[in-house]
């Protein structure tokens, strides 16, 4: 029982850092960006391409794969962004631009790794178990829920307390106003993709550590979490995609505890559709303003 | 010679099949991913009825499963629908695409549905019959674009206020395309399943419904054929790709994408967007007739169109209205003036239905204020208005944006379109007359093919009464329809709204030209802070000193000039 938690836990948080690049997204441009999971693929393989070539350790490899991940999101923000800026279909279109993107560097990856799935270097980081009352936890599982905690609390203190933040924050809250104030809105636009995609790779590589392996379907497999863990915790809320993380993560594990494991994909869609349905705006979203 | 290529053929009719059932949702503005749970559920409750020996002998028995898959896929829809239409844009993109995720998990776990190995079953759709049903709803799409429901979809989906005004029933019209799209994922599912003989819950899977979207939007889903063009081209890329010697599975990917990305950012309307553009471009000819005499007759001088007793509005403890009565008879002009914010808009957004009152009752053309259903009850009761923020039909031409507006004086033709009857052909031509008339009457007839964003703001305006005028209205409802023009501009638009006034029609005219509104209106109505401070007869109005001082300001002196 506690054991299933811890695994909630783990694997909710993994959730919550893939989701809180999507939020980060919609809740500063508007715009549901879905070449997110293709940049979360790519995250785990530059990951292990990193770790094998370059033999570089972890503390060096998160950085890496960061900073990877920042440049695929000011060249998506370039390509399946940008062009699109004041166009009466802006938002739809850039759903649509989007997934292309996404199947561009996907078929990208799949030029270059093929589709077998690649591993980390075995031996690659210590496979070390620990016990907590009767909880067996791996060094991994708690590097990645450190990973996790240390960078969602960095990007809410950066949104929240840095002048980067604010001229954010001020786009979000009106593009226009903002530009007129002198906030330099290409910039912020693409520093918002750098970062969500950044963070994205970060997960991604988090995910493919954990599996040992990843696979060009690994941001797939997660897309779908990851649209429930944004709407349940309030589409653009950063709180609210980490609370809607742990909890998704929670509840899963729940389910396989109870249920047949094979139920455990209806959870996160039941519980979306429900809040969907019940209170759009999330459970921690900020009321929407209709316009008139 | 086509023999080694059936199921290539057939995956492209398949294809298309499926994209229609995006494209009759994206139509009408509704960014809906639930097909792959309705082809899913229609599909596997068809497994349970079609029979496993042909009809009579020789016919397929998947003529049996087409007609439940329609009708599962149509109520799946419905039943999803009355909950998540309330929602929009990516709100409803996600809660449908929920839907369909939840209904493969559903199906896996199954017991009859044999779980996640699915089921084998008969070829039993056979090449030709899945390309006789492309053509058949080819045909219905074609058909459905000059019509009364074709329009009112292409309404809704560029702006859902502006067609509810226009007396569109936009929650009907969302729920027509909602379960249309059912409907014809349901035939989708029966057919995919019946040509490759098998059924499992993962083939109706997400990258299903990305690959409806992508071959939707690459066709274009604003004319008929696009779907075909898209499913043709997606399917003939890896065919090309391979008789050129390139067989790297990545490639295939690379270039859909490639191919995507370029016709998101460069043509926006899709490829059938190119074909359409290879044909020359024909500007509407004016008929020459454009009398229609069967309009009903405007109510009598003098007899109530509107009477309202202590009309308010607040949105949490900002009071916008309090407290207004408002009596307006046939043939009136009425004008409402006042400064900025004092609630103006927010009393005519209540009078037509927009918002409904949160104190106050009373109605206006026989419709009870704060009654349900919307602006389009209002709209057919012969309420027409135009937008402070012109909210035309961004991707209609000018004419189809004034056709529109013919929505509550015609009859639907879409039902007489299809069996080609004479009397849908009248009907249209009918509306064509009524909406030239219009446009005659503000003076664009001469820009009938052009797209309201290449017009002047002047013409914009002038645009939006052509259209509210299109319904006939009793009572015309105009929202600062002079802002942003220049004098010569307002002082025709004055002689234009007499003249509306001497032909019957009641004008509520929200302004801040103030000599344009003396000298249109017969009466006048002065709001400050959400509350009606002088009223009366227009030069009297505007010398009271408490309207000088709330709206001109204190030190103003002479005469008001056309701003």
């Amino acid at each position: 029982m506690l054991q299933q938690l811890a695994n909630g836990v783990f694997a909710g948080s993994i959730y919550a850092l893939f989701a809180i690049g999507f939020t980060l997204v919609f809740g500063i441009l508007r715009q549901l960006n879905l070449a997110h999971p293709a940049i979360f693929t790519g995250g785990a393989f530059v990951g292990i391409e990193l770790a094998t070539r370059l033999g570089l350790p972890l503390w060096a490899l998160v950085p890496a794969v960061a900073a990877v991940g920042a440049l695929a999101g000011v060249l998506l923000e370039r390509v399946a962004f940008r062009p699109l800026a004041g166009r009466d279909d802006e938002h739809f279109a850039g759903l649509i631009s989007s997934v292309a993107f996404g199947g561009i560097l996907i078929a990208a990856l799949q030029a270059r790794y093929g589709t077998e799935p690649r591993s980390f270097p075995s031996g690659y980081f210590p496979n070390r178990l620990f016990e907590f009352g009767g909880i067996s936890v791996t060094l991994m599982q708690l590097v990645t829920l450190g990973l996790a905690l240390v960078l969602m609390l960095g990007l809410a203190w950066l949104v929240s307390s840095t002048p980067m933040g604010r001229a954010m924050r001020a786009v979000a809250e009106n593009p226009r106003a903002a530009k007129v104030l002198g906030v330099n809105a290409g910039l912020v636009t693409s520093g918002t993709y750098a970062l969500s995609s950044a963070l994205g790779t970060v997960a991604g590589a988090l995910l493919a550590l954990n599996l040992g392996q990843a696979d060009r379907d690994l941001g797939a497999s997660i897309e779908l979490i990851g649209f429930a863990v944004i709407i349940v915790g309030g589409l653009g809320s950063l709180w609210g995609a980490m609370a809607a993380g742990l909890i998704l993560g929670i509840a899963e594990a729940m389910t396989v505890s109870y249920f047949d494991s094979t139920w455990k994909g209806l959870v996160p869609f039941a519980l979306l559709f429900v809040i969907l349905v019940l209170r759009p705006r999330g459970l921690f979203g900020a009321v929407k303003v209709r316009e008139v | 010679m086509l023999a080694g290529y059936d199921t290539l053929i057939t995956t492209i009719a398949l294809g298309a099949i499926l994209a229609y059932s995006f494209h009759v949702v994206l139509m009408a503005g509704q960014l809906s991913l639930g097909q792959a749970g309705f082809a899913s559920l229609a599909a596997y409750t068809s497994t349970l009825f079609v029979p496993d020996q042909p009809l009579f002998g020789s016919l397929s028995p998947v003529l049996i499963g087409l007609p439940v898959g329609a009708a599962v896929g149509a109520a799946a829809a419905l039943l999803l629908g009355l909950p998540v239409l309330r929602l929009r844009g990516v709100f409803l993109a996600i809660a449908t695409l929920a839907f369909g995720e939840m209904v493969r998990v559903f199906m896996t776990n199954a017991e009859w549905t044999n779980g996640a190995l699915g089921l084998r079953l008969e070829k039993w759709a056979t090449i030709d019959l899945v390309w006789l049903i492309l053509a058949v709803l080819t045909y219905l799409f074609w058909r459905l674009g000059p019509s009364r429901t074709g329009r009112a979809f292409a309404a809704v989906r560029e702006d859902e206020l502006a067609a509810g005004s226009m007396g569109v029933d936009v929650v009907r019209t969302r729920m027509t395309s909602f379960m249309a799209s059912g409907a014809i994922a349901g035939v989708y599912g029966v057919l995919f399943t019946y040509f490759f003989g098998r059924i499992t819950p993962g083939a109706f899977d997400f990258s299903m419904t990305v690959d409806g979207l992508v071959t939707a939007v690459l066709g274009g889903y604003l004319i008929f054929f696009g779907p075909l063009l898209g499913a043709g081209f997606l399917t003939a890329v890896p065919e090309l790709q391979e008789a050129l010697g390139f067989d790297a599975g990545w490639i295939h990917p690379l270039l859909t994408g490639v191919l995507l990305l370029a016709v998101v950012l460069y043509l926006p309307g899709g490829l059938s967007s190119l074909a359409a553009r290879l044909r020359p471009r024909r500007t509407p000819t004016p008929p020459q007739d454009t009398a229609v005499d069967d309009l009903r007759p405007l109510p009598e001088p003098g007899s109530t169109v509107a009477r309202v007793r202590g009309l308010g509005k607040s949105y949490g403890a900002v009071q916008a209205v309090r407290d207004v009565d408002i009596d307006l008879a046939s043939g009136e002009v009425l004008g409402v003036i006042g400064p900025n914010g004092a609630g103006k808009t927010t009393l005519i957004n209540m009078l037509t239905g927009l918002e409904p009152p949160t104190a106050g009752e009373g109605d206006v053309l026989g419709v009870a204020l704060g009654s349900r259903g919307g602006a389009h009850r209002y709209a057919q009761a012969g309420v027409s208005r135009t937008f402070q923020h012109s909210k035309l039909f961004g991707r209609l031409t000018v004419l189809d944006n004034v056709l529109v507006g013919t929505h509550v004086v015609s009859r639907g033709t879409y039902g007489r379109r299809l069996v080609w009857l004479p009397s849908a052909r009248r009907d249209e031509r009918r509306a064509t007359r009524l909406a030239w008339a219009q446009l005659r009457r503000v003076g664009l007839a001469d820009k009938a093919g052009l797209r309201p964003a290449t017009l002047s703001y002047g013409d914009q305006r002038r645009l939006e009464i052509a259209r509210a005028l299109a319904a006939h209205p009793t009572l015309l409802v105009l929202d600062e329809p002079a802002a942003g023009m220049n004098h010569v501009e307002a002082a025709e638009l004055a002689e234009l709204i007499r003249s509306l006034a001497e032909d019957g029609i009641t004008v509520l005219l929200i302004e801040h030209n103030v000599k344009m509104v003396v000298d249109t209106c017969t009466r006048l109505v002065v709001m400050n802070f959400g509350e009606v401070i002088a009223e009366g007869e227009p030069r009297e109005v505007i010398s009271d000193p408490a309207v000088i001082e709330a709206y001109l300001g204190a030190d103003e002196t002479g005469e008001p000039e056309y701003a």
